[in-house]
């Protein structure tokens, strides 16, 4: 109950910290904005090509993509922990965190937080609609609550996912190129898996889990049944996998040798 | 009374990696990495009361912070045990920190783009402090510090002194029983100092408030501890009073001379030959300073001496300065 309070005593002091530069909030919206309509051209027109690949059809390879893009939205806005390293360990900013009376990680994503990649969650819905549109799929009153439930799941994949690489500062001194290489991973989360060998699809499912994030929630809505089992695992894995990095986190944190000034 | 903090036989060991040279090093400290133990804390054992001021001092890598950080609950200790205010700090960490106020002179504490008044604000909620607990400590606490003029402004718009003055506000907004200071001074004018050790003193007489404190400037610690913990290379080679420090270490007097013709140290330590000297010179001042021991017949005899061969302009008999017990004791060991 405290941290859901405190979460939203940070989002308003980030509003507020926002709205003291008008001009150029508006500025930033206007270029999120803009941004979000040329990837959304730029999604129509890659796939535009493509009529049927490993069994799916083009407005079903648009749907995922949508799907993908609002878990990971609230990835980006939550989790901006790219430069850990950096900025918490190298630099000594985690002594500060750890003088506070809130969980570490917690504090990390509440400072770190970027509410404007929440436009990526707009855009999402909205390929998700036209794309839904172009298939004919009907909306059930249960489909609400299970989105909201794959979305938390997909995000909590990404985000333990991250945590967990996040944690190897904690164990190595040496700085990684670990994290662009995982971002580029967890783009295939927004493919079809079935196209990919099963080496692939093994590892995409249960070692990184990105498929939860996009390929198998979204089958549930577009209907494929014999993706359903895995469907309805996203918010399980996403809960482990979120639960081991918050554990792992946790014991790092212990290991944390702090700057020496 | 109740110990705020109690430690016992207290390690920190650091792992300091070195790379080997050349190319073929290069490789091989990929596989293996050499590296040395380093105790940055080794075996300390010390007491603090609550309402006591103690005085942490020691050379630049002595290990101070390290303390600190592990008091803190910063750092997880290699061994030893740690309990500050009936709390083990690494075991439920965030009970214990809001039972806390740190402040770190090097590092900021507070955000760094936000206004110092909303620092506060989001700080009050994280403390879970009330509005009536934060309007009559922090009302005083911002007049005593002067920082009203500063509120609105954003921490990275701050000088040093601002800001410093601003942290030590910050981190007393739960009004917490013990304070750890790591170089509050560090940087600041001489007005800033005298503020900020007079706001020290009133907080501990009011709230009986507990203060550990690192320092580079002996005179804070002359204006505020009673008791100083010496630290040298992660050991403990002094704990006790500042005054029986001095009493111990501080026999000796100096004697400063100005002359009004060019001398030597030479000059000097040839007409004092036959008696227990030291002579320094302070170049920019042309000051010459004589090191003897407290011994009024064998002081007016030096004097005597020196007078009777040199012209002199000025003299001046000083007591050693804690300064210079302290650098003394640096220099050569207690023993
Ligand atoms: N994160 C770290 N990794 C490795 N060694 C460290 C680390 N932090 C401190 N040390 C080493 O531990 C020793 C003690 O450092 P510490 O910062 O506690 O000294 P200090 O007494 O605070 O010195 P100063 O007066 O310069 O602040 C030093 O030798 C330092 O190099
Ligand atoms: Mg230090």
């Amino acid at each position: 109950m405290f941290y859901i309070a405190i979460f939203f005593q940070y989002v308003a002091q980030y509003m507020k910290t926002r709205m003291q530069y008008r001009a150029d909030l508006l500025v930033e919206v206007f270029s999120d904005l803009l941004f979000q309509a040329v990837n959304l051209i730029f999604i129509l027109v890659v796939f535009g090509h493509t009529n049927l690949l490993g069994g799916w059809t083009r407005d079903e390879i648009i749907f995922i993509y949508g799907f993908f893009l609002v878990p990971y939205a609230l990835f980006s806005s939550f989790f901006n922990i790219w430069d850990f390293n950096e900025r918490y360990i190298v630099k000594g900013e985690l002594d500060r965190i750890l003088t506070r009376p809130i969980h570490s990680l917690f504090q990390i994503v509440l400072e770190r937080m970027e509410l404007e990649s929440l436009f990526g969650a707009v855009t999402g819905i909205a390929v998700m609609i036209y794309a839904g549109n172009n298939l004919g799929l009907g909306i059930s009153w249960t489909d609400p609550f299970l989105f909201f439930l794959f979305v938390t799941g997909g995000m909590l994949v990404y985000g333990g996912i991250f945590v967990m690489i996040a944690c190897i500062s904690f164990w190595a001194d040496a700085r990684t190129s670990i994290m662009p290489m995982m971002y580029n991973i967890g783009n295939y989360g927004r493919y079809p898996v079935d196209i990919y060998d099963s080496v692939i699809r093994f590892v995409l499912t249960w070692i990184l889990p990105f498929a939860f994030v996009g390929i198998y929630p979204a089958s549930y809505f577009l209907g494929k049944e014999e993706w359903f089992l895995y469907s309805f695992l996203t918010p399980v894995i996403g809960i482990v996998f979120f639960g081991i990095s918050i554990l792992t986190w946790n014991s790092g944190v212990k290991r944390y040798r702090g700057a020496g000034n | 009374m109740k110990d705020a903090i109690t430690v016992r036989n207290l390690k920190k060991e650091f792992k300091a990696y070195s790379s080997r040279s050349g190319l073929k090093g290069a490789f091989r400290d990929l596989l293996t990495r050499n590296y040395k133990i380093v105790p940055a804390v080794n075996n300390i054992s010390f007491q603090v009361k609550q309402g006591e001021m103690v005085g942490y001092i020691g050379e630049n890598g002595a290990g101070k912070s390290t303390t600190i950080k592990m008091l803190t609950g910063i750092l997880t200790p290699t061994s030893g045990e740690v309990i500050v205010n009936g709390m083990n700090p690494h075991k439920d960490r965030e009970k214990f920190v809001s039972t806390i106020g740190v402040v770190f002179g090097q590092r900021s504490q507070l955000w760094w783009d936000i206004a110092v008044q909303e620092s506060f604000r989001l700080l009050k909620k994280v403390y879970k402090v009330s509005d009536e607990q934060y309007d009559s400590h922090m009302a005083h606490v911002i007049r005593t510090l002067d920082i009203e003029p500063l509120l609105d402004k954003p921490v990275r718009k701050l000088s040093l002194g601002q800001r410093m003055r601003c942290e030590l506000a910050a981190a007393l907004i739960h009004n917490p029983p013990l304070l750890f200071l790591d170089e509050p001074t560090i940087g600041l004018d001489v007005l800033v100092k005298l503020k900020i050790r007079e706001f020290l003193k009133e907080i501990n007489e009011k709230y009986n408030t507990t203060i550990l404190l690192t320092t580079h400037d002996l005179s804070d610690i002359e204006a505020l501890c009673e008791r100083v913990v010496m630290l040298d290379e992660g050991k403990i080679i002094y704990d006790g009073a500042l005054k029986s420090l001095k009493e111990k270490w501080g026999e000796g007097k100096e004697i400063e001379f100005k002359f009004l013709e060019e001398v030597t140290l030479n000059d000097l330590n040839r007409i004092t030959a036959s008696s227990e000297v030291k002579w320094e010179k302070d170049e920019k001042e042309a000051i010459f300073t004589a090191f003897a021991e407290d011994n009024d017949e064998l002081i007016s005899l030096l004097i005597a001496k020196v007078v009777a061969d040199l012209k002199v302009k000025d003299i001046n008999i000083k007591e050693t300065s804690t300064e210079e017990i302290i650098r003394n004791i640096y220099d050569r060991g207690i023993s």
